[in-house]
Order: C-alpha cells, then sequence, then structure tokens
C-alpha cells in the first residue's frame, strides 16, 4: 500500500493544479490522503474545497482541524486508509465471487470471516508513506504541532506487525526552484523522522501541485515494494494462506 | 468520524434482527462511543433490559463482533474447566443487522447499570479506588488470560454500580496480544508519553491503569504533565505524580506499573491484592469514632453514675 499525507493551511498558489496531481497519484496507486491545519480563523472557502478535492481525486480521506486534534487525526487518517484500501481489495473478490453484494450484505459467518481476513491484512500489509509538509511561511507557528503528530505517526507505525516505510517531504523546497524537497527517504528506520524537525526552514509559497507530482516521482523512482498481494506467497500462517489467497485479487 | 450521520433512534423504535428474527425495542440512548451508538433496549416479550450498540461502520462493528465472539468462547471454556456454571458476566449475547434493506448491523450486550468511574468517585470519595480497582484488575487479567488487551482503558469506559461493582463497556479498542493497539486515549497512551511502544501487551493496559488513577486521584497535576512539549513529555513526570500521593503503597504501586516492572496482570492483580485491596479492609477497623458517639457514650456514662448514685444514696 502507497499514502501521500498532505499537511498543509490554505490553497495552492503556484503551479500545476494539486487536483490534477492527486489524479495521478491515485492512477499510480497511491492514496492521498489530506489534513488542513487552522488554529485562529478559518482556512477559506476556496482553501477547504481544494483540501476536499484534492483527497476525493486522490481516493483518499480529509479533514479540518485545529493543532490540538492534529496528532490522533494524523493517525486515525491513516489507519482509516490502510483498511479502507485492503477492504476494497477484498470487496473487488467479492463481487467476483458473490456478484452483486457487498461486505455489508453477506451473511453473518461470512462477513465474518471476511472481516477477519480485512484485519490480518491491514495489520500485516507492507505500508509505504510519503509525509508531505507544507512549510509555507504561513506554516510557522503549526510546525509543532505537526512534528508531535509526526512523532505519534511514527510510534503507530512501528506498532504494525506488517513492514512499515516512511518519507518526509516538504516544500517548497530550498531557493524556490524546487517543488518538494526530500528530507527523509523512504526507511523502515520510522525513528528517524523524530530527529527531521529542527532542519526545516519554513518560507515562501505553497507549490502544493508540484510538489506531489515530486512526491509520485519519488515513489516509482524507488525500488517497488511488496504489494498486499505479495503476502500470499509469504511464510505467516500456514493454514490461513488459503482463505488469504482467495479473496486478495 | 461519520457520526453525524446518524441521528439516534427515538424511543419506541423496533430493531428486529434480520438472520435471527429477535425484536428489540429502543427505550434510550445510552451514549456515543467512537464507532458506534448504544442504545438501552427490551425485548420484545420479555422484561430483561439489554444494552444494543449500533455501528458507524459494518467492517468495524464486525471486528469488535469477531473479538467479542473469542472472548465470549474463551471465557465459556475457562468456566467449564473451573465448573463455576454460567457467570453473570457475558460479553456479548448475540448479533445480527436490521434495517429496510438489512444492512444495519448490531449487537446486544448486558445493560451494565451504573455510573462512569470518574463520575462515581468525585461522588463517593477515593476510599472506593481500592475496591473498584481490584474488579478492574481482574477483568484484564480474564482479557488478557483470552488473548487480547483492552487498550483504551480510561475512567469514561468503566461503569461502576451503586454498591461499587465495576465492569468494562466499550471493546470496541481490544486487539489481540502483539498487534498494534487500535484506539487509545492521548493521556492514557504510552507512546503518549514516550513511555513504550504501542503493541499492544499486557503492560499496555497497566500504563493506562496507573494513568487512570492518577487522573482520579490528581487530575489537574496530570495535565499540567500532559501539556508539556513533546519533546519534554515522559513517564517521570508520572512517577512524580505517583510519588506524591498520600497513599504511599498505592503510589509505589503505580510506579511499578508505570515502568512497566509488573510480569503481567496476575502479579499486578495480586500486589495490589495485598497492599492496597486488603489493607483498605483492616482500615476500616480502626476508623475514627464519630463524635457523637463519643458524645453519647459519654451521657450514657453520666446517667448510669447518676442512677447508681441514686439508688444507693436514696
Amino acid at each position: 500500500m502507497k499514502q501521500i499525507l498532505l499537511i498543509t493551511d490554505g490553497c495552492s498558489n503556484v503551479g500545476e493544479s494539486p487536483v490534477l496531481a492527486a489524479g495521478y497519484a491515485f492512477r499510480e496507486g497511491i492514496t492521498v490522503n489530506v489534513i488542513g491545519v487552522v488554529d485562529e480563523g478559518t482556512i477559506g472557502e476556496l482553501g477547504s474545497r481544494e483540501i476536499g478535492d484534492i483527497a476525493k481525486a486522490g481516493g483518499g480521506l480529509s479533514r479540518i482541524v485545529g493543532t490540538a486534534q492534529l496528532a490522533r487525526t494524523v493517525q486515525m487518517l491513516t489507519r482509516q486508509t490502510v483498511v479502507q484500501t485492503i477492504q476494497q481489495a477484498v470487496n473487488k473478490e467479492v463481487h467476483k465471487i458473490l456478484g452483486n453484494s457487498s461486505l455489508a450484505q453477506l451473511p453473518p459467518q461470512q462477513r465474518s470471516e471476511m472481516v477477519q481476513v480485512v484485519d490480518e491484512l491491514s495489520e500485516t500489509s507492507p505500508l509505504r508513506i510519503a509525509l508531505l509538509i507544507d512549510a509555507s511561511a504561513s506554516m510557522k507557528p503549526k510546525l509543532a504541532a505537526v512534528e508531535d503528530a509526526v512523532r505519534d505517526l511514527a510510534l503507530s507505525l512501528e506498532a504494525r506487525a506488517g513492514r512499515s516505510e516512511i518519507a518526509v517531504f516538504h516544500f517548497p523546497g530550498r531557493s524556490g526552484g524546487e517543488d518538494a524537497q526530500l528530507d527523509l527517504d523512504f526507511t523502515d528506520h520510522i525513528a528517524q523522522v523524530r530527529s527531521l524537525f529542527s532542519r526545516l526552514k519554513m518560507r515562501g509559497a505553497t507549490p502544493t501541485g508540484p510538489a506531489i507530482f515530486k512526491v509520485i516521482e519519488a515513489f516509482q523512482g524507488s525500488i517497488a515494494l511488496d504489494e498486499p498481494r505479495a503476502l500470499l506467497t509469504g511464510k505467516k500462517h500456514g493454514d490461513q494462506e488459503g482463505m488469504i489467497g482467495g479473496y486478495v485479487v | 468520524m461519520g457520526m453525524s450521520f446518524n441521528p439516534p433512534y427515538p424511543a419506541g423504535t423496533v430493531i428486529k434482527g434480520k438472520w435471527r428474527g429477535n425484536r428489540y425495542i429502543v427505550q434510550r440512548m445510552l451514549g456515543k462511543g467512537a464507532n458506534g451508538t448504544v442504545y438501552l433496549v427490551q425485548r420484545e416479550g420479555r422484561r430483561e433490559q439489554y444494552a444494543l450498540k449500533i455501528g458507524n461502520d459494518t467492517l468495524e462493528l464486525q471486528s469488535e463482533i469477531n473479538m467479542l465472539t473469542s472472548l465470549q468462547s474463551c471465557k465459556m471454556r475457562s468456566e467449564h474447566r473451573s465448573r463455576r456454571g454460567a457467570g453473570l458476566s457475558s460479553y456479548m449475547l448475540e448479533s445480527d443487522d436490521f434495517g429496510d434493506t438489512g444492512n444495519i448491523p448490531f449487537y446486544v450486550m448486558r445493560y451494565v447499570e451504573g455510573r462512569p468511574l470518574h463520575h462515581f468517585l468525585a461522588k463517593r470519595g477515593a476510599s472506593w479506588l481500592g475496591l473498584i480497582g481490584m474488579k478492574l484488575l481482574e477483568e484484564l487479567n480474564k482479557l488478557h488470560r483470552c488473548g487480547f488487551v483492552f487498550g483504551d482503558l480510561k475512567p469514561e469506559n468503566v461503569m461502576v454500580s451503586d454498591y461499587g461493582d465495576a465492569e468494562l463497556i466499550d471493546y470496541g479498542g481490544a486487539s489481540p496480544i502483539g498487534r498494534s493497539v487500535k484506539q487509545f486515549t492521548e493521556w492514557h497512551d504510552r507512546g503518549f508519553w514516550n513511555a513504550g511502544s504501542r503493541v499492544g501487551d499486557e503492560s499496555y493496559d497497566l500504563f493506562s491503569f496507573a494513568v487512570l488513577c492518577l487522573r482520579l486521584l490528581n487530575e489537574s497535576g496530570l495535565k499540567a504533565a500532559a501539556g508539556q512539549l513533546p519533546q519534554t513529555r515522559n513517564a517521570d513526570e508520572l512517577l512524580k505524580l505517583a510519588r506524591s500521593l498520600p497513599d504511599k503503597k498505592l503510589g509505589s504501586w503505580l510506579c511499578i506499573a508505570l515502568k512497566g516492572g509488573f510480569s503481567g496482570s496476575a502479579q499486578a492483580a495480586e500486589i495490589w491484592k495485598q497492599q492496597i485491596y486488603s489493607r483498605r479492609q483492616q482500615r476500616l477497623e480502626t476508623i475514627a469514632t464519630p463524635a457523637w458517639l463519643k458524645g453519647a457514650f459519654a451521657l450514657s456514662l453520666f446517667v448510669l453514675v447518676f442512677t447508681l448514685y441514686w439508688v444507693f444514696f436514696n
């Protein structure tokens, strides 16, 4: 599973449309979640619409929250998206086997087994998540909360049974020339994100769209990781294998 | 979390199970949790009241039902082994779907009448903590022996009857031991205090239990400690709070739990029993004599002396 988590506080104002960029990401199999952080005032109608649209185009979820709820929201969105991605894959299989019925319409026993599979895969499937942090000037007072949220996410990722990798980008990049700057390349040493924030410099405009494109490139550039289906050939749970294999594409 | 699109069902609504056919009549809403709404219901044609939970999300509720089902069968196995017959509490009575399209999942559990732990202690006093804590630790141990952690342990998830009988409610955050904790609350979370991982193990629940005690006994102190910068926030602050409690034995029990020093909930419960629960019982005997009783005793002595005087000298 691949996810981008965009944390921003307003409208993009430079370069390609971030909604278009998110559409590209989704087509490439990367889900885009967006969190808008606001403390004083509101994010504006334009900003909140853009946040919703990026998530819709990116097949993900969006929330607009204050700094106090940021950590909880980051953690929750990431988890929900993992479950949702697995569930979509499982639902597709259900359609194939049982025709037009969804999870909710299955008889209790079958549903119970299906959900066991979803739970198992959500916990054990490899996950790669790229954090894309808006570091424009207006985000400066919120950086401490973002840092807290990222630490918190790191804890939850470390607790997963499956392999988790994290990468961190911020935008705009150095000298305004770069769209997004890579702060930490994909690593399963999740703890590394904790020492990252002293290096973040906040300035400039909000090129959200170009930044998302940059992250898509990073996903493609690095060696492709095992997708959920790779689990089927894995070593765990000998007798459950058949069941899992049966349900997932 | 999409709770807004589920307006509560009014009293009198009939919830009819699609698969098992039982009918439940809604009496009132008991509360809204992270992943569903709980109603007080009566089964049609019967007197008993039950709690019925309707989920916001099929998958999440089914996941909860799966967990309760395996808890239930674990419990039945252990009761069978100890030949104690039917236990009073049961995690779940039945699960089913309802609605015109039969797509709204629900499950029915025992109704625990009472009030949340923090309200109970605020009203009845902290001296109840020894007894209630004992019951909670036993409940946690039962859960751990079945291979699960509770996860989201906090006063809001503990219901206490008028007589101090405590029950855990809302098992939505429970997860298998060794897996990541599904649902937690900042203050009660070991990770929040930089005091360990978020992998569900017995000490995770014991840590939350210790924070629960601190919150009940010194909420302002806990709030101040939680308000620190995330980088500097650590369990030492909690240890300080525990040591500053007037009850030293409780304080040192909490310190061990916060440091993950117990081998498991069985040992934690055992030491709680010896050091905190039993001591309370002993203290009852040495309780101070009320002033009115002293007065009454003095008066009766005086009357006795006066009577004797009157009898012998008249």
